[in-house]
C-alpha cells in the first residue's frame, strides 16, 4: 500500500536546508508544544508523554475551563513522520480521554509512516485507528490538519468526527510524486489536497480557515458545543422571538439563501457551519438554542433549488448520526422540492445514499424537530425527519404546503388530456382552478394536521421560542452507535 | 483572475440582471435561472467586473454550462 509514502519529508529539508541557521527545535512555531499551547487556554498544558523524539506528543488542558486531551505531531522530527513510538503516545491519549470521557483534539503535520521502521510503524498506524474506531461516537474527535497529512496521516483525520484544514493544510493518501510517477498527472500538493479540493470536492474536511489561528479557534468552539453542550438546561424564557419571515422572499417561487434564518434561529454567534462548501444544497450547522448546543440541518434553496442530491443526503446523514452519537438534539428545516432528477444521480447511488438519511433520522433517538418553512414535496418530505420516521414534533408555517408534489404539476398529470384539448391562452387559467380544486380534495395543512403528520402550526414569529419549547420538553436522549464516517 | 460562474443543474434563463462591463459585489445577483419550478438567484461570490454574459433569457442551460465570466 501506498500509506509508506513521505513526501512532506523531502518538502521540510529543502526548506530547512535553505536557512542559514537553525534555531532550536523548541523555538519552532511548529513545535508541537507551541501549538498545543495556542489550542488550549493559557496555562493549562500539563504533558501526558515526555517531549522527545517520537514525534508525537499528547497533553492534557482545559478549553473554556473544561479538561480536554490533546496531541500534536511532530514535524520538527523527520517531518511529522509516524514511528511506533508516536503512534503509542496517540494511542495513550485516546486512552486517557476515553477514560475520563473528554473531548480529544488531534493537531496533524506530517508525512506518513517512518520508512525506517517498515511494517512496524504500519502496524503502530493501525493501532492508532483502531483506538480512533473504539472511541467513535463516546467522545467527541476532533481533528485540525495544519500541514501536509499524508497516507496513514490522512485517514487518521478522515476517521474522526470534524476535520479542519488550516491553510496550510494538504490531505493526500498518495503525495505528487508518487501520481506523478504512477499516472502521469502533475499535481501540486494544493491541488491534490487543499482546501479547494476537500472544501469543495471530496467532502473530507468539514471547516477550513484562513489562519493557523483560526483553526485552532474553530477546534476551541466545537469541542465546546460537542463536549459541553449544557444538557437539559434550554431556558426557553431566554429565547427571544422574532420575525423569521422576513427572511424569505415574498414569492413563494423565489429561492433564497437559508444561512440568514439559521443564524436568527440560533443563539446569536454561536453558529458554526460544517462541510459550508460541499453539497451546499444543504446546510449542517452546530449551535446553541436558550444556551443548548443543537445541530441544525436545513435546505438551501438557493443551490440546486433546496433539492436532495446523493452527496447532500450523504452529508445530512453523517451530521444526524454525530449528533445523535453525542446527544446533540436536532432542529430540521424543510423546504424541499423533491429530489434532484436525472441520470446523474441514479447512477450517482441516490437511492443508496438517500437511504442513508432515512436510515440516519429514523434511528436517532435525540430529540428532533422538525418545521416545514414552504414546502415538502414527495420523498424528500419523508426523507427530511418527518412524522413517520419518528420526529418528536413537526411544526409548520402557516404557508406551508406537504404534497406528493406541488398541485399545477399534480393536475397537470392528473388531468393531461383535458388541458391538451385547452386553448394556450386561457390554460393557465383552467390549471389555476384545477389546481384549486386539487388541493381542496387532498387537503392543504388542515388535512395534514388531521392525519397527524403536523403537530402544530406556528407562526414565524413565534418559532424560536415554540422549537426551545418542543426541545426543552423533550427527553435528553443519545444514540448507542460509533460515528461511522459515511 | 477570471472566474466563471457555472449552472449548478438544468434550467432555463429567466432573467439576466448584469451587463458586461458592471461592477458586482460578493452575494449580488448575475442571473436568475428557473428550474424545479422555482426562481434560483445566481449569486456572485467575490466581487468583480462582468466581462461577459454567455447567455440570454428563455435559453436553456444545462449543467455545468457558462453562464457568466468574471474578472
Amino acid at each position: 500500500m501506498t500509506v509508506t509514502e513521505n513526501p512532506a519529508d523531502t518538502a521540510t529539508a529543502a526548506n530547512t536546508a535553505a536557512k542559514p541557521a537553525k534555531p532550536p527545535r523548541e523555538q519552532d512555531p511548529r513545535y508541537p508544544r507551541n501549538r498545543l499551547a495556542a489550542l488550549l487556554d493559557q496555562g493549562s498544558l500539563s504533558l501526558l508523554t515526555p517531549e522527545d523524539n517520537s514525534g508525537m506528543l499528547a497533553v492534557t488542558g482545559t478549553i473554556a475551563g473544561r479538561p480536554v486531551v490533546a496531541f500534536c505531531s511532530d514535524p520538527t522530527i523527520q517531518g511529522g513522520a509516524m514511528g511506533h513510538e508516536g503512534c503509542d503516545v496517540v494511542v495513550q491519549a485516546y486512552d486517557r480521554a476515553l477514560a475520563d470521557g473528554v473531548p480529544i483534539i488531534g493537531l496533524w503535520h506530517n508525512g506518513g509512516a517512518r520508512l525506517a521502521e517498515g511494517v512496524l510503524s504500519l502496524h503502530a498506524v493501525g493501532l492508532i485507528f483502531h483506538a480512533m474506531t473504539r472511541a467513535s461516537g463516546r467522545i467527541p474527535q476532533i481533528s485540525v490538519v495544519l500541514g501536509p497529512a499524508a497516507g496513514g496521516a490522512a485517514y487518521g483525520p478522515a476517521l474522526t468526527d470534524v476535520v479542519i484544514l488550516g491553510p496550510e493544510g494538504r490531505i493526500f493518501v498518495t503525495g505528487p510524486d508518487v501520481v506523478r510517477s504512477v499516472t502521469g498527472e502533475d499535481v501540486d500538493m494544493l491541488r491534490l489536497g487543499g482546501p479547494e479540493p476537500h472544501g469543495r470536492r471530496s467532502g473530507v474536511v468539514h471547516v477550513i480557515t484562513d489562519s493557523e489561528q483560526g483553526a485552532l479557534d474553530e477546534a476551541r468552539r466545537l469541542a465546546t458545543l460537542l463536549g459541553f453542550q449544557s444538557q437539559g438546561t434550554i431556558d426557553v424564557s431566554s429565547v427571544e422571538d422574532l420575525d423569521l419571515a422576513d427572511l424569505l422572499p415574498d414569492s413563494p417561487r423565489r429561492a433564497y439563501d437559508v444561512h440568514p434564518l439559521i443564524d436568527h434561529l440560533l443563539d446569536e454567534g454561536t453558529t458554526i457551519e460544517l462541510h459550508p462548501r460541499w453539497a451546499p444544497n444543504i446546510v449542517t450547522s452546530l449551535g446553541r438554542l436558550g444556551g443548548r448546543t443543537v445541530g441544525v440541518i436545513a435546505n438551501n434553496p438557493l443551490r440546486l433549488g433546496g433539492c436532495l442530491d446523493s452527496t447532500s443526503a450523504e452529508k445530512a446523514s453523517r451530521f444526524v448520526r454525530m449528533c445523535d452519537a453525542f446527544g446533540v438534539p436536532l432542529v430540521v428545516l424543510v423546504d424541499v422540492p423533491g429530489y434532484l432528477p436525472g441520470v446523474g444521480q441514479e447512477w450517482d447511488g441516490v437511492v443508496r445514499r438517500g437511504a442513508k438519511l432515512l436510515h440516519a433520522f429514523a434511528e436517532a433517538v435525540v430529540p428532533r424537530v422538525t418545521l416545514v418553512t414552504r414546502k415538502a414535496y414527495g420523498g424528500a418530505y419523508i426523507a427530511m425527519n418527518s412524522r413517520s420516521l419518528g420526529a418528536t414534533k413537526v411544526f409548520a408555517w402557516p404557508t406551508a404546503e406537504i404534497a406528493v408534489m406541488g398541485s399545477i404539476a399534480a393536475i397537470r398529470i392528473l388531468h393531461r388530456r383535458k388541458l391538451a384539448e385547452v386553448e394556450p391562452d386561457i390554460r393557465p387559467k383552467v390549471e389555476a382552478e384545477l389546481a384549486a380544486e386539487h388541493e381542496k380534495i387532498v387537503g392543504g395543512l388542515d388535512k395534514a394536521i388531521s392525519i397527524g403528520v403536523i403537530d402544530e402550526v406556528v407562526t414565524p414569529k413565534q418559532t424560536r421560542s415554540q422549537l426551545a419549547a418542543a426541545l426543552a420538553e423533550a427527553t435528553d436522549a443519545r444514540g448507542r452507535h460509533g460515528n461511522i464516517p459515511l | 483572475m477570471a472566474e466563471q460562474v457555472r449552472a449548478e443543474m438544468v434550467a432555463n434563463v429567466f432573467e439576466v440582471s448584469v451587463q458586461s462591463g458592471d461592477s458586482v459585489h460578493p452575494g449580488q445577483t448575475l442571473l436568475v435561472l428557473e428550474s424545479m419550478k422555482m426562481e434560483i438567484p445566481v449569486l456572485a461570490e467575490s466581487a468583480g467586473v462582468v466581462r461577459e454574459v454567455t447567455v440570454k433569457p428563455g435559453e436553456v442551460v444545462q449543467e455545468g454550462d457558462l453562464l457568466v465570466v468574471l474578472d
